[in-house]
């Protein structure tokens, strides 16, 4: 194939890569590791990537927010706003608020910044939230992965913080009303409350000027660095535990099947990149986001109809609505109402979160470590549960919305409320039966509800060597899209064209990564206690895709 | 300035030419400071008395009058009664002007039934016609002796910008204090008790914002002469029509209201959209 | 420590005391025989050079977007061009990349052992063993170092670090009891002009300010003219007053016993007044008790009086704290004498 020319041009390119890693290697003794690094396999699920696409919208969050950071001005001085924006003209601001509206109409760029920076916060989030249930419906945060978990959770709640001091920056209307509540939650925790509330705002609501000061410290700094510090630590550990992966035909505990970090993968997560830029910047220049110039500067006197949070506090302010008129009092004190749906829901609802890898061992008395997935269904009671808790999720979260709502559909918001509260019993256990029931019945079908089973028929010869009958498997592997699955997008087409080679290849393939292959030398490993033996596991899996 | 002080005049076209010139030379100042004292003279006077100049007029010819009798008999008087006296909606008898034009134009009204909830239509009758109902009512309301509130005028008749002149600065904050607790502060409506529905403002015209502060149609509170001046009235239309009209600058709008359609964007969009890369870029597994 | 309570567990790894590679870890990468440099356009050069043109082309639009944002910058900006120029720049390179990757660099799934995660137990003893020879050498003669001294004085200087914390804010003292109405007090609109006894007709509302204090934000209030209305039985510790004079004119706190929020919808036909942020709903007519939504208490009426001008004045401050509850609220019964009603 390659002619004289490109065997040359390769041995030089060769030769120059190895001065530099020499250079690196005589100062740090790394190639080994750049070796393993270079060659990692990565198992690329596409429901593997939403996590890197948080991480990437960390760091346009993280380029953005510095672009922000430069014109921003934590003061609560009060000005006089002269500037472009006419119906703002004479009017008394903080230079916080000030500052944001020159950023948004006199800097250029400045405003497409803003809402990117913005956008990308609530993709964020989003991008957490769906990470997370992707590994809880999966079983990924199971045995040895543990930590991993508790890193998430704390990323998600830090995130959360994040993202609220982040609207809570520009002083506006909206964002004064939000803070509001929260000096109320946090006034209303019993003893220490009110002093907390002071400590923090330096005051009585609004607080002293020291406020916006504190609150940009914390979400341009302290948050910040939380979040990178243990965003490396949660990437080091999945680095160094290697991905989990679905249970298929030649995939076990002891190996991993993928494709390596370079050149596909590294290329492939740099395209993430971009897309996640794409949205991002798409969002942020197209669609507006918290025109702060038409809430106008906050007073306390001032309101407006539609004062919301973000969506992912949204479920708690739903809360705080669907709290009834209760508060206790009793020897002199009491327990303000805002306390039971502004701390102790969001305290019980992370404990359970945090606590969950725990708690799920003893559900299932399982254990024992895994680097293989379970399918949703194959745990009928986890994914009931994890469907109950999304159904309260979304019912307080429609509950921050009662106001739209009953604007939206003519029908008032008492009724509205009254159907969350309810809802917000009902509808979680009727979403976690009817869940239940669906996994034992999907069990018993074998099919899946969306697309056809992957991986084929495993047999065992009269050699007890393991082989995978039907197509299914071969078609899958090369570029995970089977031409059975439904799909047909352009590149299958071109794969179509080169369907001779590509058998060639498949067969080739075949013989040389045969399932048993890879797992080869570690047959007599033995699990001593776990629940699930490993040696098993081909015939597991067999089972549930004999469908196939 | 010599014209600073005499802004009365402002809002009239030939003054307003006059005055163009007048920068131009001494001589015609001095002749436009002249008019300027006249005018002064004359409408001084007439601002300290009724509002004449924040009120439109209402037709008193009697052709009008009794054209609006007769629409008035065939599309009203069987909820609000023969001349208006009340059957089983109010009287109209000292609601005035403001309030007529308000319900007709908006489309509120005629009702098909006294117990549903006045919304927002297309108007049933022409702008003609409602000239004439509101000089019929009005006429009702002078002969009874209690005439309500008059239609302002907004700030369309205030030509150039002024002292006398509302801003849109001044209907800003007018608005975020007095309105945007229920109409948003984008304007786009909200919920109230009991099932009530508020209103969108942002297909009003900035008469009919102005006719709704004045008469306040219930549930919503009103806001008299006590509480806005007329000129602050008009700042207030004339922001809300601004709202209603200035182009978003960050891009599409999404309904106007705030958080959780954005979060509903943010999702479905933004992640939607990753969603369906990872899936292109990634293997199904 | 689970360990000890259940079986070790070893899981994606085989140790180097067990098996046949006892000693020399197995490789964690690509066992050697395995060839995964196949790739969909390896061996078919005319869809290949195609392919280089596709992305050679997106890569290009990139390019293009990139000199247009320039120009857009240097021309003034405008939001909804930059946007889509950069959907444009980012997203041709980002399909770009994925052409690239998906038909020109070979990514063949591969098989690879785990390789180890854990340590083997010689190596977990040896760390024990580092472990409790230096602790030993600490705890073992001069345990009373640590215990009774080290922990107490790290106790006590640990506090004594948190005490800048104090710092940060003052205590809360009486400031949640109180707002900066005062006896006398003027009721001013925000643009600070004194409120008369007959600026709010009936179905009116007026958001005020005790004057001198505009803005203050435990202070707004709302001015209602309730007109004729049937008051009804007061509620609650709180009484309900209408002064006689006042043309049918109640003031109650506009800051929400709930959260916080300025309350201030206000339903003439029902007479209610709603806080937008969670829904509270409370009854005018029955001293702002509370009807509806998660507030629990109602609003403070603010008492009002007339004086001979006609201008309204308050007589007093609340005779409730305003706003959201706290710890030391409930007795609050000491401080404020029950208004008779």
């Amino acid at each position: 194939m390659s002619t004289a020319a490109e065997r040359s041009a390769s041995r030089k390119r060769a030769e120059r890569q190895e001065q530099v890693l020499d250079f690196v290697d005589d100062r740090l003794g790394s190639s080994r590791w750049i070796r393993s690094a270079l060659d990692k396999i990565f198992p690329d699920h596409w429901s593997f990537m939403v996590g890197e696409v948080a991480m990437y919208c960390f760091v346009l969050l993280l380029v953005t927010g510095v672009y922000l950071a430069l014109f921003y001005s934590p003061s609560s001085a009060v000005v006089t706003y002269h500037g472009s924006y006419a119906p703002l003209d004479g009017q008394k601001m903080t230079q916080a608020y000030e500052s944001v509206i020159n950023l948004s109409f006199n800097v250029r760029f400045g405003l497409l910044m803003r809402q990117a920076h913005h956008w990308a916060a609530n993709i964020f989030l989003a991008a957490i939230a769906f990470h997370m249930c992707r590994v809880f419906f999966t079983g990924a945060f199971r045995r040895p992965r543990e930590v991993n978990w508790i890193i998430g959770i704390t990323l998600l709640l830090i995130s959360m913080l994040e993202g609220f001091s982040g609207y809570s920056l520009p002083d506006d209307l909206l964002s004064g009303s939000g803070l509001r509540v929260v000096f109320s939650i946090v006034q209303s925790i019993p003893l220490i409350g009110p002093w907390l509330a002071f400590t923090v705002w330096g005051g009585p609501f609004p607080g002293s000027s020291a406020f916006l000061e504190r609150l940009f410290v914390i979400h341009e700094f302290i948050f910040p660095l939380l979040l990178a510090g243990l965003l490396g630590a949660h990437l080091a550990i999945l680095w160094h535990q290697k991905h989990t992966d679905f249970p298929g035909p030649g995939k076990t505990e002891k190996n991993i099947v993928g494709s390596r970090l370079w050149p596909q993968y590294a290329i492939k997560s740099q395209a993430l990149l971009m897309f996640v830029a794409m949205v991002v910047f798409g969002l942020g220049g197209l669609v507006q986001i918290n025109p702060i110039w038409i809430y106008g500067p906050f007073e306390a006197a001032r309101s407006s109809a539609g004062t919301q949070p973000d969506w992912y506090v949204g479920w708690l302010d739903g809360a705080m609505r669907l709290w009834p008129h209760w508060e206790f009092r009793s020897f002199g004190h009491e327990i303000a109402n805002p306390f039971f749906p502004g701390i102790l829901l969001p305290g019980l609802v992370f404990t359970a979160i945090y606590a969950w890898p725990w708690i799920d061992k003893r559900l299932f008395s399982d254990y024992g470590g895994h680097n293989l997935l379970d399918r949703p269904r194959d745990k009928p009671l986890r994914t009931a549960l994890g469907v109950a808790a999304l159904i309260f999720f979304v019912d307080c979260t429609l509950a921050s919305a009662t106001d739209l709502i009953g604007n939206g559909l003519q029908v008032s918001f008492e009724l509205l409320i009254e159907i969350l509260q309810y809802g917000s019993f009902i509808g979680p256990a009727v979403g976690g039966i009817v869940t239940y029931r669906a996994c034992l019945l999907l069990q018993r079908g074998g099919a899946h509800p969306i697309q056809r089973p992957v991986g084929g028929i495993i047999v065992r010869d009269a050699h007890g060597a393991y082989h995978t009958l039907g197509a299914a498997h071969e078609e899958h592997a090369p570029g995970g899209h089977g031409a059975d699955n439904g799909h047909s997008n352009a590149e299958e087409a071109v794969l179509e064209r080169v369907g001779a080679d590509r058998e060639e290849a498949e067969a080739d393939r075949a013989v040389r990564t045969g399932p048993g292959h890879g797992a080869e030398p570690v047959q007599e490993e033995r699990q001593s206690g776990g629940a699930e033996p490993a040696v098993d596991e081909q015939g597991d899996q067999g089972g549930h895709h004999r469908q196939g | 300035m010599s014209q600073a002080p005499v802004p009365v005049a402002r809002w009239r076209r030939p003054f307003e030419a006059i005055r163009r010139r007048a920068l131009g030379g001494p001589l015609a100042l001095i002749g436009v400071a002249v008019a300027l004292f006249a005018v002064l003279s004359w409408a001084g006077p007439a601002q300290a008395g009724t509002p004449v100049r924040w009120t439109v007029p209402v037709s008193t010819k009697p052709a009008d009058i009794k054209a609006g009798n007769v629409l008035f008999d065939l599309h009203c008087s069987s909820c609000h009664g023969m001349g208006a006296v009340g059957a089983s909606a109010p009287a109209l008898l000292s609601v005035g002007p403001a309030a007529v034009d308000f319900f007709v134009s908006t489309g509120r009204m005629p009702l098909n039934s006294p117990k549903a909830q006045p919304v927002r239509h297309r108007p049933y009758f022409s702008p003609k016609q409602i000239a004439q109902i509101v000089a019929y009512v009005n006429a009702v309301d002078v002969a009874h002796g209690t005439p309500g509130p008059g239609i302002p005028a907004v700030v369309a008749a205030c030509k150039k910008q002024g002292p006398e002149c509302p801003t849109l600065s001044e209907g800003d904050q007018l608005f975020l204090l007095n309105c945007a607790q229920c109409h948003d502060a984008s304007g786009s409506g909200g919920m109230l008790s009991n099932g009530y529905v508020i209103p969108s403002l942002r297909a009003a015209t900035a008469t009919q914002i102005a006719e709704a502060v004045r008469v306040g149609p219930r549930p919503m509170p009103n806001f008299g002469p006590g509480q806005f001046t007329d000129q602050q009235v008009a700042a207030i239309a004339d922001y809300v029509h601004w709202l209603s009209t200035a182009p978003d600058r960050g891009g599409l709008g999404i309904a106007h209201f705030g958080p959780v359609p954005e979060g509903f964007v943010a999702i479905i969009f933004g992640l939607g959209i990753l969603l369906v890369v990872s899936r292109l870029i990634g293997n199904r597994g | 420590m689970t360990a000890t309570k259940y079986p070790r567990i070893v899981t994606g790894t085989h140790g180097p005391e067990e098996g046949a590679g006892a000693g020399t870890p197995w490789p964690d990468d690509v066992p050697p025989d395995q060839d995964d440099t196949w790739y969909p356009l390896r061996d078919d050069p005319w869809r290949a050079r195609r392919m280089e043109y596709l992305i050679a082309g997106l890569w290009g639009i990139t390019a293009v977007c990139g000199v247009a944002l320039m120009v857009v910058y240097w021309t003034g900006g405008q939001t909804q061009i930059e946007g889509g120029l950069l959907v444009g720049a980012t997203g041709a390179l980002g399909t770009g990349l994925v052409l690239w990757a998906r038909f020109l660099l070979p990514g063949h799934d591969v098989t690879a052992s785990r390789g180890h995660h854990v340590s083997s137990s010689q190596e977990r003893a040896a760390v024990v063993e580092s472990l409790s020879r230096g602790t030993d050498a600490m705890m073992s003669r001069r345990g009373f170092l640590v215990k009774k001294v080290l922990v107490p004085v790290g106790g006590i200087f640990g506090i004594a670090a948190l005490w800048p914390l104090a710092s940060l804010g003052p205590r809360p003292g009486r400031y949640l009891y109180h707002t900066k109405w005062y006896p006398g007090a003027r009721l001013v609109t925000e643009d600070n002009r004194a409120v008369h006894v007959s600026d709010v007709m009936v179905d009116g509302l007026l958001t005020v300010f005790p004057e001198g204090y505009i803005g203050d934000a435990a202070s707004p209030a709302v001015l209602l003219n309730i007109g004729g209305a049937a008051v009804q039985e007061p509620y609650g510790e709180q009484g309900f007053e209408v002064e006689s004079g006042a043309n049918g004119l109640v003031c109650f706190s506009k800051i929400c016993t709930h959260a916080g929020c300025a309350v201030s919808l206000f339903n003439v036909l029902s007479m209610q007044l709603i806080c937008p942020c969670h829904q509270s709903t409370f009854d005018v007519l029955q001293g702002c008790k509370p009807v509806f939504g998660p507030a629990p208490r109602p609003l403070p009426q603010l008492p009002l009086g007339v004086r001979a001008d006609g201008y309204l004045y308050a007589k007093h401050d609340f005779y409730q704290p305003i706003g959201p509850g706290f710890w030391n609220r409930g007795g609050d019964n000491q401080y404020f004498p029950k208004v008779s009603s």
